[in-house]
């Protein structure tokens, strides 16, 4: 005997056996009936009469032995199976709740792996990367900076927080040299970084704390899996080989792990030097005894059972006995911890605000999408009042008939939720590709992973919100006056009846508006940051990018390069004026700002008097059309023989000396020089769209010369050619120079708007999503409505009434509840006003255009969604809706 | 079998614990078939309690399931083919625990019912 039927027959009946003893014991009664006198006929009759009903007995004898939980196990099985034969009945209804799923449950999928990418699992390749904390220094002007290097070396071996501290600083680095160079994102890192990340290496080694002895003298370079695959086409002989890097010939020791991105959250980092070689490799400010020289970001993971509280108090603590013993002159430094997800680099903070908002916004889709479910099963419910009431009648419990609607609505939140997450698995390529798009040409990495994690999410929001929503309305269905229905009395009485219904519509209304007035906001926010002010005008104008030191110019060379190329182009077909400029405006970065010293002005004790700076050509303001406030912008004849000059613009001015023409003629120390003010230029946007006015200074590039700077063409015609005609210039002075990038000015401010964009993006669709839910909840809603109503249209049609009036009346209750629900979403509007303002640029967050526009929509979509099933309603005949009833 | 009680839950388990012990006590006598323990419960109580066979042989099933009685095919006393149960030394046990609790019920419900006279 098996074990398998051992085991059936100790959890089962018997059920031959059963029988055969059933069959014996009416063998026997009908034997002794027989000896009493009955003929075997009777007898037999009899003795099956007074045994009873033997399905009943065997059906008992089988509960005996069928363990408790397995006979309800059965009994959900049975009700499921039940309610997808009955669903297959009614598809639509099916169809509808699975689409409504889809689509809420794929954008809050989307949303959540988004969320999931950013903060959850940031980094790729680095387990637990979500529990890094990171270091920085804080002025008191606000300003976050680096840790320095002498610095970070005395808190990574004094600290008692951290299991070990690494550092780390993104850089850009200029890859290969002549014309097939190019620029890439790189880290500059000590050597514990990839012990600490826990990242191993595919070919070769990582780099090492043998690596991080003297500065210079670690001429190595870890490359990344995917700068090894399409640089190197997978070269298995790559260790060994030499790359070179800011013109330095660098060793190839390994290849990163194919998971790896980096340890900055969007950027795509694709080589890591160590830390030592970094005064080698020309980042001037890098000094590496310097404690005023801000260095890298220590990260690590904390102890176990230490907090970043903790860890932050250990730091300040610290960060006073280096202060005390160090020099002076630093303004006011803090050194904070913070957890990852608020590091001060890496997207991960830009996108907060954004996400916040998304992350508000996925909830409202689902909650509309949930009263729409309830109403879809409300509706159903009432359609199946017969069949309710037949199995009440039957004996079922009113807990098992919920128990079975509720059922019916679990057996479509599989597929729904399934769906949604096929519906994210498409959306989020798109996605990704168009931040792409928008951020090039710098390489982003989205640690996007549609895992276990998403679909078990997806699941268990699509359960949840079929049990919360489904189950009052199956409640309500599970009600049925059995009288009333047996008596095939449909017309709902009294205004209970629809006041549940009606509920549901005003709230999918209410969201929806909310949701329409926040997409209204966001893209009107968008409209405002691309049509703002920003100080210039990079329209027709053409940026190129060139790092003279990749052809290996010197200083003397770079200089004659620069002006030959000034001259040249300023005498170019069309070319309206020319110049040179470091850094572009909303791009410039805190990290770079420069000491300023001004004349005569004392500073307060630890005031931060570090500046934007900008090394400009001649014609600067004119190409960008930049505001000249005072004095004369930059000329040809601003050269090292001449005397140090510098402009500072208005808030500088203001700043310093009340009024820009006061501002002519003082002097500033930049660096060692002191240079006289000469011109007062426009306030510009230099970091972001939404700061606040900063003061900015700038010197000419004759007279501080540097080696990498970006071309300005302004001229007529299309600006591709004009990019075209600047590439040419270039070439014709000289064939081998590189162009790191060759592209209109305003696509280079793309970038600082990627982030706006992709939350208007996201958020129309949420709102759009919204509205469409809505339309369906409503127009079902108002459907069922006036089905229920064919037979008071019928006599009101009888005793005279118009077809229009009919409509009319249905519209007016369609409107009225729209109205309620615009107010209530108007009212939710004003209260989320906060929650938006930190994603809107330059529109309040009660602009009133937005909530016309939303309550126009949601209005106008309510309309529709009434007057359909209206109209059908006036073209009935009378005397049908009397007879059919 | 009728017991009354509130609940229909607790009328089931009276129902099934007095049967129990009703059908362990006739084993107690010897082995029996099913057909016949219905007899004689009805002839031993002067035909007050009337077994349905719908309510026996799951008795009986619920009985073997948990192994107060074995069950064994056999032969009556007219050659008839019947399935006799035999109490265990577990049914015994469980059969002195059903009667004593019976009689406490049976002495707690006279107490009430026929109180005890002031001396």
């Amino acid at each position: 005997m098996s074990i398998l039927s051992w085991l059936r027959r100790r959890l089962h009946l018997d059920e031959d056996d059963f029988q055969e003893e059933v069959r014996a014991h009416l063998a026997i009664a009908a034997s002794e009936r027989m000896a009493e006198g009955s003929d075997a006929k009777t007898a037999e009759y009899a003795s099956l009469k007074e045994f009873g009903n033997v399905t009943l007995a065997t059906e008992a004898a089988r509960e005996v032995w069928r363990p408790h939980w397995l006979e309800v196990v059965r009994d959900y099985a049975d009700d499921a199976r039940y309610a997808v034969r009955s669903l297959a009945k009614t598809p639509l209804f099916a169809l509808t709740v699975i689409a409504v799923l889809t689509l809420s449950i794929g954008l809050n999928a989307t949303v959540f792996t988004i969320f999931k990418s950013f903060y959850l699992t940031p980094l790729a390749g680095v387990r637990g990367s979500a529990q890094l904390a990171v270091l920085y220094t804080e002025t008191n002007a606000g300003r976050r900076l680096r840790v320095s290097y002498p610095d970070y070396k005395h808190l990574r071996d004094h600290n008692r927080s951290f299991s070990q501290l690494m550092g780390s600083c993104l850089a850009t680095v200029n890859f290969g040299r002549g014309r097939g160079a190019r620029q890439l994102w790189g880290e500059l890192v000590t050597g514990n970084y990839f012990d600490v990340l826990g990242v191993r290496a595919q070919h070769g080694r990582t780099l090492l704390p043998s690596d991080e002895v003297a500065p210079g003298r670690h001429p190595v370079v870890v490359l990344s899996n995917l700068l090894w695959r399409r640089e190197f086409s997978s070269d298995p002989d790559i260790v060994g080989k030499t790359v070179e890097i800011n013109r330095q010939a660098l060793t190839v020791v390994g290849v990163a792990d194919a998971k790896f991105h980096g340890s900055v959250v969007a950027y795509e980092s694709e080589v890591f030097i160590p830390v030592m070689m970094a005064p080698s490799l020309g980042f001037a400010n890098f000094n590496l005894d310097d404690r005023r020289s801000p260095a890298v970001h220590p990260q690590g993971y904390l102890k176990p059972g230490i907090g970043v509280t903790v860890a932050a108090a250990e730091m300040a603590t610290l960060w006073e006995t280096i202060s005390r013993g160090g020099p002076l002159g630093d303004p006011g430094l803090s050194i904070k911890v913070v957890p990852f997800w608020r590091s001060p680099t890496g997207g991960q903070t830009y996108m907060l605000p954004a996400m916040m908002v998304l992350s508000a916004m996925g909830p409202l889709v689902l909650l509309i999408a949930c009263a729409n479910i309830a109403g879809l099963v409300l509706v159903r419910g009432m359609a199946r009042r017969g069949e309710i009431a037949v199995r009440l009648a039957l004996g079922a419990t009113r807990a098992r008939i919920v128990r079975l609607l509720v059922l019916e609505n679990l057996v479509l939140a599989l597929p729904g939720a399934l769906t949604g997450v096929v519906l994210a698995m498409q959306a989020l390529p798109l996605l990704l590709s168009y931040a792409d798009w928008l951020a090039a040409p710098q390489r982003l990495f989205f640690n996007v992973e549609l895992d276990g994690l998403v679909i078990g999410f997806a699941v268990f929001i699509a359960c949840l919100c079929v049990l919360v929503f489904g189950f009052v309305p199956a409640l309500r269905s599970s009600r049925v006056d059995l009288v009333r229905v047996i008596n095939e009395d449909a017309s709902p009485r009294g205004a209970s009846r629809g006041r549940m219904r009606s509920a549901l519509v005003v709230a999918q209304v209410a969201v929806s508006m909310l949701l329409l007035v926040a997409a209204g906001l966001v893209s009107q926010s968008l409209d405002a940051a691309r049509k703002a002010d920003m100080g210039f005008d990079g329209k027709q104008v053409a940026a190129l990018d060139v790092e003279v030191k990749l052809n290996a110019y010197d200083e003397e060379r770079g200089r004659v390069f620069y002006r030959k190329l000034l001259d040249t182009v300023r005498t170019g077909r069309g070319i309206e004026s020319v110049s040179l400029a470091a850094y572009i405006p909303l791009t410039m970065s805190d990290t770079r700002a420069t000491p300023v010293a001004v004349e005569g002005y004392v500073s307060r004790s630890r005031e931060d008097l570090a500046f934007l700076s900008n090394t400009v050509g001649p014609d600067y303001l004119r190409t960008l059309r930049i505001r000249l406030e005072a004095g004369r912008e930059f000329e040809d004849r601003d050269d090292e023989a001449a005397a140090p000059v510098a402009m500072v613009n208005e808030t500088f001015a203001r700043r310093f000396w009340n009024t820009p023409s006061h501002a002519l003629g003082k002097r500033i120390q930049v660096g060692t020089e002191w240079r006289t003010v000469i011109g007062v230029v426009g306030d510009l946007k230099y970091t972001r769209i939404d700061e606040s006015p900063r003061g900015c200074i700038y010197v000419p590039l004759f007279q501080s010369y540097r080696s990498s700077m970006v071309l300005h063409m302004r001229g007529e015609g299309p600006v591709s050619q004009l990019v075209d005609q600047a590439r040419a210039f270039v070439t014709a002075l000289d064939p081998d120079m590189p162009v790191l990038y060759a592209r209109p000015f305003t696509e280079l401010m793309k970038g600082p708007l990627v982030f706006l964009e992709f939350s208007a993006v996201m958020l129309f669709v949420f709102g759009v999503s919204g509205m469409v839910l809505a339309g369906m909840g409503t127009y079902g809603l108002v459907a069922y409505t006036v089905r229920q109503s064919t037979r008071e249209i019928g006599i009101r049609m009888a005793l005279g009434a118009t077809a229009s009036s009919v409509v009319r009346v249905f519209i007016a209750r369609g409107l009225r509840l729209a109205f309620v629900g615009a107010v209530l979403g108007i009212v939710g509007a004003f209260g989320a006003g906060r929650l938006l303002s930190s994603v809107l640029f330059g529109v309040s967050a009660t602009n009133a255009a937005a909530f016309l526009g939303a309550a126009g929509v949601v209005i106008g979509g309510v309309l529709i969604a009434s007057m359909i099933p209206a109209a059908r309603a006036a073209r009935t005949n009378p005397l049908d809706a009397l007879r059919h009833h | 079998m009728t017991l009354h009680s509130t609940r229909p839950e607790a009328r089931t388990e009276l129902l099934h614990g007095t049967l129990d012990m009703l059908i362990l006590r006739i084993l107690q006598w010897g082995p029996q078939h099913g057909y016949a323990i219905g007899q004689i419960i009805r002839a031993q109580s002067d035909e007050v309690l009337q077994v349905e066979a719908g309510s026996l042989y799951p008795a009986l099933q619920r009985l073997s399931k948990k192994k107060w009685v074995t069950s064994r095919w056999g032969q009556t006393e007219a050659n008839q083919r019947a399935k006799f149960y035999t109490i265990s030394p577990e049914g015994k046990k469980q059969l002195l625990r059903e009667e004593s609790r019976w009689a406490e019920l049976v002495n707690a419900i006279g107490r009430i019912v026929k109180p005890v006279p002031e001396k």
